[in-house]
């Protein structure tokens, strides 16, 4: 199957024209409040939300925006000023696309093993003979989700008065994929992006285009960063980010495997601890079409400043269901332990002596 | 490979043949290939056994063990190596000070650093290594930082020695695990009273991005006032361990021993199903090197 058939070319023109900005515009109009100054931020407490989204696959864009702005309120009802929204936010948006109730029940997830059994690569969606991936059907639904995401969440930012950090999106960039993460300032401004520079092998096999480069932007509310999931991995990541100045960093998260609490213990946790920064985790959980997502979204900050010196400021108890994590943050707190620290230190000649040399060869 | 790692508690320490007695006792007949000795090994058994000059408080301890340091250095690595060879394994003997005064090692003269060695099963060492980032007490004392990290051969895997606060840094089992480490061996000494979470944040964080084994030994004692107490592990891949847990064998603080069996065709089947190493983004590293921002 090919999605460069003059139907498949329709009814993306149709995916366009109903995800249009002037018509989600007039939606929002009707439910969003009036705009709202933002809180003057006080870097002793700044009230920040992970949130937990339960997968669902919406048929209509307004619905979908409607989704996205309860989940927005409710963090800003209770004070939230940074909101954080997971990985892969615009998998929901597949439920534009005709027949994916089919598709769903074909599970792509086996169809996925099949092929990488088969030497091929990539999930094939539509049987026997197809060859389109996920990655296909993201670049397919791109035009429309581009201007739906960025009408959405830039109108949510100005309307509350609110960073979002509106989670990462498969999208296409000069011809190619890439999984970006979208921050929005109370104006309603994108003052940011980042492209996930580690891959999932999987991600690679859709060809995704990887980032050379980590973002760092400078805010009211602290010095923010958003790498994406995987980036959290390697310590390399969240090194970089705190060496360029982020005091925040957001990390949205879509595992694709069951959940294990050693596991999940794995990314943004280990690199806060060595990196000395606050991280918040937003998770995408639930399954679709034989994909079963899960994660625990939560608030996380080095363990001599959290109350149980756990390293834990608030973490959403299920991971499988929807739930919202929030937690009060002190950058003067974090400047502190970073300027007088028992433990941490700096080697520049035994840097100097292996790196970059030491990496040679590694980058696939 | 059969690994331990031991916390020195329990172990009589009045003299030299108590303590010989108490490895001898735990060790001997164990089928054990490989130990770890916590940090702090020299300076401990060296006060309890008089050799060096105790103190009442833990920062006069150390700078007198730094003034007296270098016959009590010679013979606790002397003993070290006898005992690996009797025992016929590989021995981490934990740490000491050394000062390369006159060793001709490019070392500049007046300084000395926190390092661990360890002996092969002939009782000779195989690998030395000095701790590479210091904490601020260690900094205040005057240590210097170590700048290389040298792998060595024990049995059929690639061993790096993780001293004391290297732990906390990840830099340390990255270049060791680039450099072909199968298996981390740390020698760690922790406050008493803290948590698991310092740990879990060092060499368990330092195994999981990098795939291979960890020995974590820590000391169990009190030196001049301060209680050290922690537990000792062995760690491995999430995957590969009972419950993804990360922990093949744990102890308690208190514990004297903990041992377990290393399965590295898991290990290589794990790395090959899912190469993290592989995986990494050296283009986007260019900013690794230079100082922070703050």
């Amino acid at each position: 199957m090919s999605l460069k058939g003059w139907k498949e070319k329709l009814f993306q023109r149709y995916m366009i024209w109903s995800c249009r900005p002037s018509r989600v515009t007039k939606h929002l109009r009707s439910v969003l409040p009036r705009s709202r100054q933002p809180e003057p931020a006080d870097r002793r407490q700044i009230k920040v939300a992970a949130l937990q989204i339960e997968l669902k696959l919406f048929k209509n864009p307004l619905q979908y925006a409607d989704e996205m702005h309860r989940l927005v309120r409710e963090a800003a009802d209770q004070g939230a000023q940074l909101i954080v929204f997971p990985e892969y936010n615009n998998l929901a948006l597949f439920g534009m696309l005709p027949g994916i109730e089919k598709m769903e029940k074909e599970d792509l997830r086996e169809k996925e093993a099949k092929a990488g059994k088969e030497g091929k690569g990539g999930a094939s969606v539509q049987g026997k003979g197809d060859d389109l991936s996920l990655a296909d059907l993201f670049r397919y639904i791109s035009p429309a989700v581009k201007p739906l995401v960025h009408t959405i969440f830039s109108q949510f930012a100005s309307a509350y008065g609110l960073h979002i950090m509106a989670g990462s999106y498969a999208l296409e960039e000069k011809g190619e994929i890439v999984n970006r993460a979208l921050l929005y300032g109370p104006s309603g401004d994108l003052i940011g992006s980042q492209d996930k520079v580690h891959l999932l092998p999987m991600e690679a096999e859709w060809n995704l285009k990887k980032a050379a480069s980590f973002n760092v932007y400078e805010t009211p509310l602290g010095c923010l960063a958003m790498p994406v999931c995987m980036d959290a991995t390697y310590y390399e990541t969240f090194r970089i980010l705190e060496k360029s100045g982020a005091e925040i960093v957001l990390l949205p998260i879509a595992n694709l495997e069951e959940y294990n609490y050693w596991l999940a213990l794995r990314g943004i946790w280990p690199r806060v601890q060595e990196s000395q920064v606050y991280g918040i985790k937003s998770a995408l959980v639930g399954s679709v079409a034989g994909f079963t997502f899960t994660g625990r979204a939560g608030i996380f900050a080095p363990l001599e400043i959290t109350p149980g010196q756990n390293g834990v400021l608030a973490e959403v108890e299920p991971f499988d269901r929807e739930a919202i994590a929030l937690a009060i943050l002190n950058l003067e707190a974090l400047d502190q332990l970073r300027s007088n620290h028992p433990w941490r230190d700096s080697n520049q000649q035994l840097y100097k002596r292996y790196f970059p040399e030491i990496y040679e060869g590694k980058d696939h | 490979m059969r690994v331990a790692a031991l916390t020195l508690a329990g172990i009589k320490l009045k003299s030299i043949d108590q303590y010989q007695s108490g490895l001898d006792y735990l060790l001997k007949g164990s089928g054990i290939d490989l130990v770890v000795l916590p940090a702090y090994s020299a300076l401990l058994l060296g006060l309890e056994t008089g050799a060096i000059t105790h103190y009442n408080d833990f920062d006069s301890v150390m700078r007198g063990y730094l003034v007296q340091n270098e016959d009590w250095h010679n013979l606790f690595l002397n003993l070290h190596s006898s005992l690996a060879a009797e025992f016929g394994i590989y021995l981490v003997c934990g740490t000491t000070v050394e000062k390369p005064i006159g060793k001709n090692d490019g070392s500049p003269a007046d300084c000395f650093y926190q390092t661990a060695y360890c002996f092969n099963p002939d009782g000779k060492i195989c690998g030395r290594q000095r701790q590479t980032h210091l904490t601020h007490d260690e900094r205040e004392l005057g240590f210097s930082r170590g700048e290389e990290l040298n792998t060595f051969t024990a049995g059929d895997l690639q061993v790096g020695l993780v001293v004391g606060n290297d732990a906390r840094h990840p830099e340390v089992g990255r270049i060791f695990s680039l450099c072909g480490a199968d298996l981390l061996l740390h020698s760690g000494a922790l406050k008493s009273g803290l948590n698991c979470w310092p740990q879990a944040a060092g060499m368990w964080a330092q195994v999981q991005q990098n795939q291979c084994w960890a020995v974590e030994a820590q000391l169990s004692a009190i030196i001049a006032g301060k209680i050290l107490g922690a537990s000792p592990a062995v760690i491995g891949p999430c995957e590969i361990t009972p419950g993804q847990s990360g922990y093949i064998a744990r102890g308690y603080p208190e514990s004297s021993i903990v041992t377990a069996e290393l399965d590295e065709p898991a290990r290589q089947s794990l790395k090959k199903n899912y190469p993290l190493l592989r995986m990494l983004s050296p283009h986007a590293y260019s900013a690794l090197q230079g100082s922070r921002n703050r």
